[in-house]
């Protein structure tokens, strides 16, 4: 409803007073604007909407899903006073730029609904975020992470398969909307098998691995995890998606994220290289160097020290 | 079951062989490269053995092609082959692109023979058998991991079409002179150890490798050091893919303004490679991206790809950031995808060459197309530096060897 008057407001400045009234009688007539920005949208031949192109999230649900105040940098210690903790060494020399937006959460009731121990695991993971998520490490990021992360991705809708390329880390999944077997294992970005009701493109995920986040929060999952897409049309340059999470092992109950994904429409868009495979190696390996290499920087005001540790077997293969 | 496992005594009712299948090899080395990798089986279905071999060209294209809702060629699906033809033709075949039938025959009776003496390095260091050796032993654990091997064999005797010899023309002088520097870099590491020359350890040995190193060298003192497979950045384009488990397998997806394309190929570094269908020039000549810039285009019924702005950590044949490319993609019959490329780089071939490789349809319900999950499970890299940091450690306190002095470049089958 409230897209519905905001369009009108749009359009009302566009045709001029004379449209108000003509405008007011479509609204009343029912065909609600939102209606009328879908049938603009691209189809494919057999009339489904066609979401191919380049898209990208515009939001801070990869910094935490729920609503979150700005921080001065996310990791931080105490400071002189209880309400102003101070940025902790990692990120202090990065300032303003390595703060963390404030936002408007994207869960329905902003509320994670944890088990009581589910959320103790989620605060823990909270305070030891920079050992933890394993986007620091350039892994996978995972189904609904990936589609929110601040990066462009592209969709191909083909015949039968959409698929799905994310710059960062040249993750991809494919949406299978024919006939396939079960995923056999867990895996990163799980296993997608959609179909279409109306114009709504429904994906049932399933397959996937317990160690991707779902944001810089520590909000985690199981391997039980089930993730149910809904992709709608909202203007032929907006798709609104929709993901209900279930995952009992973690969670009292389903809950769902909801946010607008929009085309990227510069003309020369295209997905770039995003390799941090290539760029973490010192953060994983350079401990393991026969010389350390990063041992100090420099600057004006500070020099930050890096002592590397190798730390026990269970964590070092439990990265 | 999706996973249909050749099994190891139907391998050994095989028989195994020569020029073929050393070809062959040499082929698929940068996918297989490695041993210490994140190495997991490859199961994409198989073929059965009993396929036919196919057809040569001429006899195919005549049908019409599957057409996509919008007009164009179907390119989509899941391709991989299971026919195995050199990428460089074997010289006794001078200028024929294709055999004789006795000629396919005899090559096929030797690849069941070469087939039948699997896990063992047949290849001698400084004159003795390597039995034994480092050598043996990686090859022996490969082994198991590269799966079953190829049983057919096409009638091609290279996927190489141009030059006329089929085979990669002449390096530049600039290139040879490259490549002669990395080599000699490569077997100073080597030197002293059962892979390498007779002599003490090489005081290059703490040297910066000459280029930004993708091979196995025998050091692991930085993660540079090891070779781009076993740090997971997934293989270069254009990519020519194997036979057998290990081969790799692609799925293409089209739309009408682009087609991706993902490679499940080497161990477990599959990537997607977006091709956008569009007329916008290339990027700026100093942005890099690490499988170029595509840019694809109609030219009747193909896709026809350029590919620009490769970078200098790239490594194709010798080819870095110089590399152009012009892939060609064409849906032949309801089987058979063709793709073709022209490779050129002044910089490092002496003439440009064109090879062709016809992938063959796999069944889309019974393949799967694996995730490939190399650099999140790497524990290969991890294990290298972290075993080679112990073992220096066990050399200073007198318990072990120097590991300056083993061979950990050499094995696991990818240089035969």
């Amino acid at each position: 409803m409230r897209r519905g008057l905001k369009g009108s407001t749009v359009l009302l400045g566009a045709f001029g007073a004379i449209a108000l009234l003509s405008l007011a009688v479509i609204a009343g007539q029912a065909p609600a604007p939102r209606a009328a920005a879908a049938s603009q949208v691209k189809r494919q031949a057999n009339g489904k909407p066609d979401f191919s192109g380049i898209w990208q999230a515009n939001n801070t649900a990869n910094w935490d899903l729920v609503t979150h105040e700005a921080l001065p940098a996310r990791v931080m210690q105490p400071g002189v006073h209880a309400l102003a903790p101070v940025p902790a060494a990692p990120v202090l020399a990065l300032g303003a730029v390595g703060g963390v937006p404030p936002g408007m959460g994207v869960v329905e009731g902003d509320v994670i609904p944890y088990t009581p121990a589910a959320l103790q695991k989620k605060k823990d993971n909270y305070e030891h975020w920079l050992d933890r998520d394993p986007e620091i490490k350039c892994y996978q990021p995972g189904v609904p992470r990936a589609m929110y992360m601040p990066y462009p991705f592209q969709i191909l809708q083909g015949t039968n398969k959409i698929m799905m390329v994310f710059e960062y880390a040249n993750a991809q999944r494919t949406i299978h909307l024919d006939q396939v077997e079960p995923y056999p294992n867990d895996s990163w970005m799980g296993h997608s098998v959609g179909h279409w009701e109306g114009d709504t493109l429904v994906v049932d995920v399933t397959s996937q691995i317990d160690k991707t986040w779902f944001d810089r929060a520590g909000d985690f999952h199981s391997d039980a995890l089930h993730v149910v897409e809904r992709y709608t049309p909202m203007t032929p340059d907006a798709i609104r998606y929709e993901a209900t999470i279930t995952d009992p092992a973690v969670f009292m109950r389903p809950w769902k994220i909801a946010m607008p994904l929009y085309r990227r429409l510069e003309p020369n868009v295209q997905l770039m290289d995003y390799r941090c495979i290539e760029m973490v190696e010192e953060l994983l390996y350079g401990n393991l160097r026969k010389q350390p290499l990063v041992r100090k920087w420099e600057g004006q005001t500070m020099t930050v020290s890096v002592e590397r540790r190798i730390p026990p077997p269970d964590i070092l293969y439990e990265r | 079951m999706r996973i249909k496992r050749q099994s190891l005594a139907f391998l050994g009712a095989l028989t195994a062989a020569v020029t073929i299948a050393v070809a062959l090899e040499s082929v698929t080395v940068a996918d297989q490269a490695s041993g210490q990798g994140a190495a997991r089986p490859r199961t994409a279905a198989q073929a059965p053995a009993s396929r036919p071999t196919a057809p040569t060209p001429a006899a195919r294209g005549t049908g019409k092609i599957p057409r996509t809702p919008w007009g164009a060629p179907d390119l989509q699906g899941i391709w991989n082959t299971n026919t195995l033809v050199p990428l460089e033709r074997p010289r006794e075949f001078g200028t024929r692109a294709f055999m004789t039938q006795e000629e396919h025959a005899k090559a096929l009776a030797d690849l069941q023979q070469r087939n039948e003496r699997p896990g063992r390095d047949s290849r001698t260091v400084a004159g003795q058998p390597a039995v034994g050796t480092e050598k043996d032993v990686a090859r022996a654990y490969n082994e198991f991991w590269f799966g079953d091997k190829p049983t057919k064999l096409s009638m091609r005797t290279s996927m190489i079409t141009d030059p006329a010899d089929g085979r990669v023309p002449p390096y530049t002088p600039e290139a040879t002179r490259r490549m002669a520097d990395k080599r000699e870099f490569l077997a100073a590491l080597l030197q002293g150890t059962s892979g390498g020359k007779p002599g003490p350890i090489s005081p290059r040995r703490a040297d910066r490798s000459p280029d930004y190193n993708l091979d196995r060298i025998n050091r692991s003192d930085n993660p540079e050091d090891r070779g781009g497979p076993e740090r997971c950045f997934g293989s270069d384009v254009p990519v020519t893919m194997g036979t057998g488990t290990f081969g790799g397998v692609m799925q293409l997806v089209q739309a009408p303004d682009s087609v991706s394309i993902y490679y499940d190929v080497g161990q477990g570094s599959g990537f997607a490679w977006v091709i956008p269908i569009t007329n916008r020039p290339h990027l700026p000549k100093n942005i890099q991206l690490y499988r170029g810039d595509a840019i694809g285009r109609w030219e009747g019924d193909t896709l026809v790809v350029d590919v620009t702005n490769f970078s200098d950590e790239t490594n194709f044949r010798g080819s870095r950031e110089n590399l152009h490319l012009i892939q060609r993609f064409k849906r032949v019959d309801a089987d058979t995808l063709s793709v073709e490329f022209t490779a050129e780089d002044p910089t490092t071939w002496t003439r440009p060459w064109t090879a062709i490789q016809e992938l063959e349809k796999a069944d889309e319900k019974t393949t799967l197309v694996l995730e490939g999950g190399c650099h999140e499970g790497n524990y290969g890299l991890l294990g290298m530096m972290l075993n080679t940091r112990a073992a220096e450690q066990a050399f200073k306190e007198g318990k072990g060897p120097d590991p300056a002095t083993q061979d950990n470049a050499t094995g696991g089958g990818a240089e035969n």
